[in-house]
């Protein structure tokens, strides 16, 4: 049965439909089920004995980014995320896991990652890297943890962002380490995909290696394993976001940028942004690269829109995930600039894998490619 | 439940996709802003004009009811199967079909967006005027159905006043047109006016010619802080009266205010009884005479505190309170009646007294927000539906209100429509022989009762 918590949420509902508006998905999918409002009203039903969980309801809570931009927009101030994620654990019990997350939730049980690969090739993306130090930047202890996180460990297109980042983090001299085989996946997908429960284990194992290492910060390049560890480890280590990190490097005069020029836009992640409320150290790390200029989207900080990689839909629905993008890259075109930066490598493969499916002229980057060119011509 | 053999002449019609009848889609498509909920036997979603004048055939041979719906936004139950029968949704009629600025107006399919039409007309330095709360997701058809209006109507008037001309399906299934893009036009009844606020009940509109106006290039955004409700409400007809025409002159009470300052929303005064939220729109110089002479009016009439917005920036942060008070008021209590009493301007101190009277006769929770310059009420009813006793209590208060609204020459219904929320309030405003002609109406376009039955009439 629903929890409580759950239902306050969904009984704050006064169905004005505002969050229609700013939901990305049912300005695609245009049915009412499919809208933030529908699919409260549809938790309601099922809470309230009038409606059964069926695979069409599972079909319906799956089509969902979990985005969180119908939370901003909500005026009750209902938690839609908390019914929607909510409503994802109690199909997934009743009714079992969507056909589409199937594949990655075994993996994850098995491997401790989203890919199919053994975890051990976790470290894999440092080989392609020129002066290794010998440590190979796995260190027995260290005041830093850096959480690499799945997509940018595994995926070729995301990692040169460990890359970037563990060069920056030298050239600033900063004592840090990374898990490499021992990290494990932060939990974020299974509680998107409606089985929190069996993320405990991998949340205790992470937790019990970074204190091992007697570290006093994690940082994170992945924003959603940033805002999981937030929301659902139990911790007082300070966690950190890079673009956190980075930003305070700079204002410590640490490390210094070296012209750029190029003009960019900027493109917030959801669970950086909205869910993570960091919004301006991303921007302040762009405006201390002197010769840069950043033009802003429509939508941006609050009311960023996704970039559709978000809440698993790409695994439930990749036709849907696609258009979204596709609005998306349209949104970057309209500022003008060659360039979109961003700060997650989810958000990075995503734009990056439509525009080049849809063969769309558009340099897609990591703040931290920026941050290593621009500290290169300092 | 519509029968197999109708439901497959249906999926002929619109594409198997579009007829929808699971429980899920029932369930997504039985209520609007409104409380009461009711399940329709399906939804139908049409892509033309041509496939709504067949489903309407079909309907009306079949005696099947049909209620076309926007974003089931409206807050009176007017998109909804009171009577069951099909619920006709828009969804795929969102195109901007043409934007003439040389003709000054617009051509649009009724399922787009308010706010997405007022975006692209801006383009052209064009405006269009009427700007629901539900702006950013209610629809242009909808919007005509409730002869919708919002803040600004107090100087541009609500959508009847920007309403050209229509293509409308009859419940026979025929098409009409009426108007055209002509601003001036007085051939025959006036078919497009007699749509405009009908509520579903008339015909289907599918193609709806807008008219717009010119992007004003300056405005001056003013809130007055008053320790007196009375004063607040004097100072409206006050302005008025001085030949300002304000775009926008909210109200808000001390109920209110509280709800929200408790929220978080904003910050005001302890002593606060009231806020006069003021926007005037034009020519740079004008604006700022005139936001001038406001400033000076509301010190005159008492306030407390009055603040002019030094930049856009400002403003956007003296609207904040207005934008939070629907939702900061529902969290009080588990349902809130919306109720829209409007009356001519000068008697607005007359029915706030009336409505904090109300509240404290009949131990009831009631804020009032108003469109105030326009004497068009939105007192909030913090209430709890489940509660049987405060709600006939409620049901008390609110036939009080609106015999008082209705004796001060005023109307049931400033913007919101009537729909199942208020039918049974008809007879206040109208004598047998007005409702008897509008049901007379109603009967000549649609003879089979099949267009949103159960609605106003």
């Amino acid at each position: 049965m629903i929890p409580k918590s759950i239902a306050d949420e969904f009984d704050q509902c006064i169905k004005c439909g505002l969050c229609l508006a700013t939901c990305p998905v049912c300005k695609e999918l245009l049915l009412e089920k499919f809208t933030p409002r529908g699919k409260i009203q549809l938790a309601r039903y099922y809470s309230q004995g009038e409606l059964d969980l069926s695979d069409h309801y599972r079909d319906i809570f799956a089509k969902c980014l979990l985005c969180g931009a119908c939370v901003t927009t909500c005026p009750s101030g209902v938690d839609l995320n908390k019914v929607f994620v909510g409503m994802r654990e109690e199909i997934a019990g009743k009714k079992g896991l969507h056909p589409g997350m199937e594949e990655v939730v075994r993996s994850l049980l098995l491997n401790y990652n989203i890919s199919d690969e053994d975890n051990a090739e976790r470290g894999g993306w440092r080989d392609f890297l020129k002066d290794l130090p010998d440590h190979m930047y796995q260190k027995d202890r260290a005041e830093v943890v850096y959480f690499v996180g799945c997509v940018a460990s595994f995926f070729p297109m995301a990692q040169t962002i460990p890359q970037n980042l563990v060069r920056i983090l030298e050239s600033a001299d900063v004592d840090f380490t990374i898990l490499a085989g021992e990290e494990w996946c932060c939990g974020f997908p299974l509680i998107g995909a409606g089985v929190p429960g069996k993320a405990r284990e991998m949340m205790e194992h992470n937790l019990g290696k970074v204190r091992e290492l007697g570290a006093k910060m994690v940082v994170f390049s992945c924003p959603s394993c940033h805002r999981t560890w937030q929301e659902y480890y139990d911790t007082d280590l300070g966690l950190s976001h890079s673009t956190q990190f980075i930003e305070r490097l700079i204002g410590d005069g640490v490390i210094r940028l070296g012209t750029v020029n190029s003009t960019v836009t900027y493109h917030d992640p959801c669970d950086l942004g909205r869910n993570g409320g960091v919004y301006d150290a991303p921007r302040q790390i762009l405006k201390s690269i002197p010769g840069l200029t950043l033009v802003e989207l429509e939508n941006n900080r609050a009311q960023s829109v996704c970039c559709g990689g978000g809440g698993n839909l790409e695994m439930a629905d990749s036709g849907l995930s696609g258009t979204v993008a596709q609005k998306k890259i349209e949104e970057i075109q309209r500022t003008g600039a060659k360039t979109v930066v961003t700060s997650c490598q989810q958000c990075v493969r995503t734009i990056k894998g439509r525009a080049r499916r849809q063969k769309i002229d558009l340099n897609v980057c990591d703040i931290t490619d920026l941050v290593l060119q621009a500290l290169s011509k300092d | 439940m519509v029968s197999t053999s109708l439901t497959d002449e249906f999926r002929s019609i619109v594409g198997n996709e579009w007829f929808l009848d699971t429980p899920e889609d029932l369930a997504t498509y039985s209520y609007d802003g409104f409380l009461l909920e009711f399940r329709p036997d399906a939804v139908i979603i049409p892509e033309n004009t041509d496939e709504i004048s067949k489903i309407m055939r079909v309907a009306n041979r079949e005696k099947l009811n049909i209620i076309p719906r926007g974003a089931g936004t409206n807050i009176t139950g007017t998109s909804v199967a009171r009577k069951g029968g099909i619920i006709m949704a828009f969804h795929r009629m969102n195109k901007i079909l043409e934007i003439d600025p040389g003709n000054m107006c617009a051509v649009v399919q009724p399922g787009v967006v308010n706010a997405e039409l007022q975006k692209e007309v801006a383009r052209y330095v064009l405006m269009y005027p009427p700007d629901p709360a539900s702006m950013f997701v209610s629809t242009i058809g909808g919007n005509v159905a409730l002869n919708a209006a919002g803040p600004r109507g107090v100087k541009y008037g609500t959508t009847k006043d920007y309403l050209l001309g229509l293509e409308v399906v009859l419940p026979s299934g025929e098409v009409i047109k009426t108007g055209g893009k002509t601003f001036k036009n007085v051939s025959g009844y006036d078919l497009t006016r007699l749509m405009c606020g009908s509520e579903g009940t008339l015909g289907i509109f599918t193609e709806v010619t807008v008219r717009l106006v010119p992007l004003p290039p300056a405005k001056a955004t003013l809130q007055g802080i008053f320790s007196d409700l009375d004063d607040a409400a004097k100072t409206v007809p006050a302005i008025i009266g001085s030949g300002i025409v304000p775009t926008t002159l909210e109200l808000i009470d001390r109920v209110v205010l509280d709800v929200i300052r408790d929220y978080g929303g904003a910050e005001f005064s302890r002593e606060a009884e009231a806020l006069l939220l003021i926007e005037v729109d034009g020519e740079e110089g004008l604006v700022e005479a005139q936001g001038e002479r406001i400033e000076k009016f509301c010190r005159e009439s008492g306030a407390i505190e009055v603040q002019r917005a030094s930049s856009p920036e400002e403003a956007e942060r003296v609207w904040q309170a207005r934008r939070t008070a629907f939702g900061a008021v529902a969290r009080v209590r588990p349902n809130c009646i919306v109720e829209d009493a409007t009356v001519p301007v000068k008697r607005l101190p007359d029915i706030i007294r009336k409505i904090v009277e109300l509240a404290d006769k009949y131990r009831l929770k009631i804020g009032v927000l108003a469109h105030a310059g326009d004497g068009n009420l939105h007192p909030l009813i913090m209430t709890d539906l489940r509660d049987k006793e405060e709600m006939a209590r409620v049901d008390k208060a609110l036939e009080e209100m609106y015999e008082a609204t209705i004796a001060m020459g005023g109307t049931l219904s400033g913007e919101h429509g009537i729909g199942i929320a208020k039918d049974r309030f008809m007879t206040m405003e109208f004598s047998q022989s007005a409702i008897d002609l509008m049901r007379g109406i109603k009967r000549v376009f649609d003879p089979n009762n099949i267009l949103n039955p159960g609605s106003f009439l």
